[in-house]
């Protein structure tokens, strides 16, 4: 188990200069990788990250049969060379409040991130990139078991 | 089948780099990040250093399959994502690119790009995109 410092919570929750954008990969059972960036992120207690789920559909089949994903840092990226490994799930709107998956709770995550849109608006993203209409469907959270940087020159090396 | 990258898809990764997402063959996901790529019509080519050549070369020998997005602010403003097959040649991986899809949020989250062909698609970006080229 790795524990976000209170410099990575501060990247993973960037407020103005367009936010922190994130890339998230997951794959196949059989090793067929997806990635895709995602906007709507923040840190969760000491060692999970939320996205929003907005129209994952990849991401939500592969994580269906391959409960893994990695994120890693797109944007603030100077100085933040960080991919975080592990265990990944979507929480959804149709969850049980009283569905766990390790230390969530749905009924409590939901209810503080499962309408983004409303709590932290997008107001700062260009009309010619910002989505006609935010539709989440739940929330995506992933574990963090492992991190490590992607420093070209140390790529792969654990940090914690 | 490959298909070449348009020239928006190409400026937006050699000027901002682009996340490699790999996976062993029963799933294990690994990112590599590089800011040395060059694109050549239907290949993406990523010079690797010692460390990412150590982090992914076992990776690639036993599942080949490579995808590919944009980094920093074109991970937002060029939402795309490039599919294809990998192979180290000497210290660069390069990956034949055999599908493409946008991967901006809401309605044309997934949608194919490569199946329009390459007219077509250049045609629909630039009908779509005010930037085509990052800002110097």
């Amino acid at each position: 188990m790795a524990v976000l410092t209170d410099e990575m919570k501060k990247v993973l929750k960037v407020v103005g200069k367009g936010g922190a954008v994130v890339h998230l990969t997951t794959s196949s059972a059989d090793g067929k990788p997806n990635i895709v960036a995602e906007r709507f992120v923040t840190h969760y207690k000491d060692e999970y990250i939320l996205i929003a789920d907005m129209f994952a559909q990849k991401t939500k089949v592969n994580l269906n049969e391959n409960p893994l994903g990695c994120i890693s840092i797109a944007h603030p990226v100077k100085d933040h060379t960080w991919v975080f490994r592990g265990p990944c799930t979507i929480i959804s709107h149709a969850s049980p409040d009283h569905y766990r998956w390790h230390d969530i709770v749905a009924g409590e995550v939901l209810n503080d991130w499962g309408d983004w849109a409303t709590k932290e608006p997008p107001d700062e993203v260009p009309p010619d990139i910002a989505p006609p209409k935010l539709a989440q469907r739940g929330v995506i959270v992933l574990k963090v078991e492992e991190v490590y940087t992607f420093d070209p020159e140390h790529s792969g090396q654990v940090i914690s | 089948m490959s298909i070449n990258l348009t020239p928006r898809m190409t400026d937006w990764i050699v000027a901002n780099g682009a996340h490699i997402a790999l996976a062993t063959k029963k799933g294990f996901p690994t990112v590599i990040v590089s800011e040395s790529i060059e694109v050549n019509h239907d290949t993406i080519a990523v010079h690797l250093t010692p460390n990412q050549m150590q982090q992914i070369g076992n990776i690639i020998t036993e599942n080949p399959l490579a995808a590919v997005a944009p980094g920093q602010l074109g991970s937002v403003r060029a939402p795309y994502q490039f599919k294809g097959t990998a192979k180290v040649l000497e210290s660069k991986l390069e990956i034949k690119v055999e599908e493409i899809y946008c991967t901006k949020p809401g309605a044309e989250a997934g949608a194919r790009l490569d199946t329009l062909g390459y007219k077509e698609m250049k045609a629909y970006e630039e009908s779509r995109w005010t930037d085509l080229a990052p800002r110097a």
